[in-house]
């Protein structure tokens, strides 16, 4: 494991301009090019709002369209870097069986590349806050932790996902469905407190629902994320990423065979 | 440098050694059924792995190889000897299933054409994203970058994007950078074949002065000439195991020998395939046919006829075997250009002619007529037997065209033999049936390898002496 942080440290220049071809990359050809980054989100926003605001009135929280938009960010940097994390080693092709390349840096490339894009829709997001009349908080001072915190979650889940991915390609496809129950068990399109209180307890079994919670504080609640999630969070991102580690080192002998 | 490598820090940079290092591959991986379901999996859990052996194979089997610093290592072979397997175990890209790996220095690896590339972008961004890989920090690549350019020969087309690149242009630019990222052990796969003529010559100035730095080379490649040029030191790898290994002339003489015998002997399966395929008797051929055949010529140049093997004629006379012989008398369809042979051919008389003539020519595989030659046009009288006497199942006869040396270049050729009149009316032909092969140690250019030598004779006077100097090769 010390390995792969020494090397991912090691290729830091690599890594930086592989996201950066990346997010180049994924727009390139189309006309409006990186905006997409941020149509994206804002279309899938829409949809919800109009769904859940204007069709169900569904009215347990204010200001229901920026609450959306809070949890949604996050979620789309979970979900999609997953996703492509997932695939990217056996979708390597030649850079795994023809280079010296080190493999993991392919699943970290893409959880990066989609932080960048979450990052970037930030402003956007302080920019609608204060449209609506929210102004930020000292509070956004944690974003920097809850993102590390989830980004350790993250890596750790890629890096077993995508090396397990090189034999059993079924992952991908299972994982594609996951992701979509996943995303109705996070309180995204809903507040923690619509939940029954006897159930609430199963919300510790979902580390991602935890990190929603914490960026709905940052954002819009204004209070600090409690620093218990915080620290129960953490442990099981450090656990996910040692585990994550040892199942890609345990198959990263075979990528350049098997892919 | 080498990303997944364990380096050793002893010794000189420049060293590689493998010992007793084996690579097994699943046959499944080689069927590009490359990976494995949940399901199959399971089941393989459940019964149990069904004999393990059996879905292996063997790229490698224990095989040590020793490169010291400095040293050019060549490694030949047939296509799947597991050559390129050793490349890839050298570079850490495979591991070994046993034995070790250990490579001390900074390797840079040519194993494939734009291995690394990313096409979507320009080849300026793929120089720096590829020169990070190889371990360079953004300042190195920024001092190099012109180099890396120009030597590629791309000014004009950095900045186009490498998908619209040529073969050519991209194994320039892989090669370039590799170069350039100034490795202590350079690894090539055969990717130079791609160049043009003056990029192959830049290559070898390149390599020659690599060598001279005293840089290891892992050389892979079919083109044995370099191998000799280049190497210290060849192995010879066939189906994973060391068949020869030393003096690279000695060690490419050996692998021509044993590819050379296999050749041969397929070149016989073939003839003998091709004698039971063709029609065991000559068909009879028409009128209008037979007036256009007034010469060998245009007879072997006849396009209609030059698409595959054929064989044609009354029958009255029948061919009924074929065969190349070297000096010795033994059957041979290879040869050198300096060998003796004998073209033995065997026929049958069916019905009583009156006159009998006998064809041989040779034609490169090409279609360009070699050689052509008949009895008549030499004025040579076949005798024929005293067909009042009644004999069973016909006149049986032997003819041989004696060869004192081959002279031809290094190609391979059909051998056509025919029974005709005088007016060239065929009893029996036989076209492009049988083939045969020329190896030759020098590669001339032609058709034709004249037996031949060189002399010299060069003077000057200086102070009233004459100095001559003489040579003969």
């Amino acid at each position: 494991m010390l390995r792969n942080v020494t090397e991912m440290w090691r290729f830091r220049t690599l890594i930086s301009a592989l996201v950066g071809r990346h997010l180049n990359a994924r727009y390139r050809g189309s006309v409006l090019g990186f905006v997409w980054s941020f149509l994206n989100p804002l279309c899938l926003i829409a949809v919800y709002a109009l769904v859940f605001k204007y069709y169900i009135r569904f009215n347990q929280v204010d200001n229901y369209t920026l609450f959306l938009f809070a949890g949604l960010l996050p979620w789309i940097w979970f979900s999609t870097g997953i996703l492509e994390a997932t695939a990217s080693i056996s979708g390597g092709g030649s850079l795994i069986t023809k280079a010296m390349f080190p493999a993991h840096i392919l699943p970290t490339v893409s959880v990066l590349t989609n932080l960048a894009n979450f990052l970037f829709a930030i402003p956007l997001l302080i920019g609608f806050m204060l449209v609506l009349g929210v102004t930020p908080t000292w509070n956004l001072i944690a974003l920097p932790f809850v993102l590390l915190n989830e980004g350790l979650f993250l890596l750790g889940l890629s890096l077993a996902l995508a090396a397990l991915n090189v034999h059993f390609r079924d992952i991908q496809h299972i994982l594609g469905n996951l992701i979509t129950l996943w995303f109705f068990l996070c309180p995204i399109l809903y507040p923690v407190t619509v939940i029954p209180a006897k159930m609430r307890f199963t919300l510790i079994f979902n580390p991602v629902a935890l990190y929603t919670s914490m960026y709905h504080d940052i954002f819009i609640n204004g209070q600090f994320p409690s620093m218990l999630e915080f620290v129960y969070t953490l442990a099981v991102a450090c656990m996910t990423f040692m585990v994550g580690n040892m199942i890609f080192n345990y198959y990263r002998e075979e990528f350049a065979e098997l892919v | 440098m080498s990303l997944t490598q364990s380096i050793t820090s002893d010794g000189a940079p420049g060293s590689i050694l493998l010992e007793r290092v084996s690579k097994r591959f699943r046959k499944r991986t080689l069927m590009r059924k490359n990976y494995t379901t949940v399901k199959g999996q399971l089941l393989e859990r459940l019964l149990g792995p069904s004999d393990k052996d059996s879905g292996m194979f063997t790229a490698l089997d224990t095989i040590t190889v020793k490169v010291k610093p400095g040293c050019s290592l060549g490694v030949i072979g047939r296509n799947g000897s597991g050559k390129s397997t050793l490349l890839k175990l050298v570079s850490g890209i495979y591991r070994p299933d046993s034995g070790s790996v250990s490579v001390n220095g900074r390797i840079s690896a040519l194993i494939e054409l734009g291995a690394g590339f990313h096409p979507e972008f320009s080849g300026r961004e793929n120089v720096y994203l590829g020169g990070v890989m190889y371990g360079l920090s953004r300042k190195e690549i920024d001092a190099r970058f012109d180099d890396i350019v120009r030597y590629a020969e791309l000014e004009d087309y950095i900045d186009d994007p490498v998908k619209t690149y040529s073969s050519g242009m991209y194994m320039r630019l892989g090669f370039s950078l590799a170069v350039h990222t100034d490795p202590d052990i350079l690894l090539i796969d055969e990717v130079l074949a791609v160049g043009d003529a003056g990029f192959i010559h830049r290559c070898h100035d390149t390599i020659s002065d690599f060598r001279r730095r005293g840089k290891t080379l892992l050389f892979v490649t079919h083109d044995l000439s370099s191998v000799e040029r280049w190497c210290d030191e060849a192995i010879w790898l066939d189906k994973g195991v060391v068949r020869g290994r030393g003096e690279p002339r000695r060690v490419i003489d050996l692998y021509m020998q044993t590819v050379n015998e296999a050749e041969e002997e397929k070149l016989l399966r073939e003839n003998e395939a091709a004698a039971d395929a063709a029609p065991t008797s000559p068909q009879e051929i028409s009128d209008n046919t037979a007036a256009q055949d007034d010469d060998d010529e245009r007879e072997i140049r006849d396009p209609e006829r030059e698409d595959g093997p054929g064989r044609w004629g009354n029958g009255e006379v029948e061919i009924t075997d074929v065969k190349f012989l070297s000096k010795s008398g033994e059957k041979k369809w290879l040869f050198s250009s300096e060998d003796e042979a004998v073209i033995e051919v065997d026929y049958t008389i069916n019905r009583p002619v009156k006159e009998l003539a006998f064809g041989i020519g040779i034609l490169r595989v090409d279609g360009v007529a070699v050689f052509g030659t008949n009895t008549g046009l030499e004025s040579v009288e076949v005798p024929l037997p005293d067909f009042s006497v009644p004999v069973q199942g016909g006149f049986k006869g032997t003819y041989r065209f004696h060869i004192e040396r081959m002279g031809l270049l290094e190609s391979t050729y059909y051998l056509d033999v025919a029974a005709h009149k005088s007016d060239h009316t065929p009893y029996d032909y036989h076209h492009r049936m049988y083939k045969f092969s020329i190896r030759c140690t020098v590669p001339f250019h032609g058709v034709f390898n004249p037996k031949h030598s060189w002399s010299f004779d060069v003077s000057y006077a200086t102070e009233g002496k004459t100095t001559r100097l003489e040579g003969t090769c």
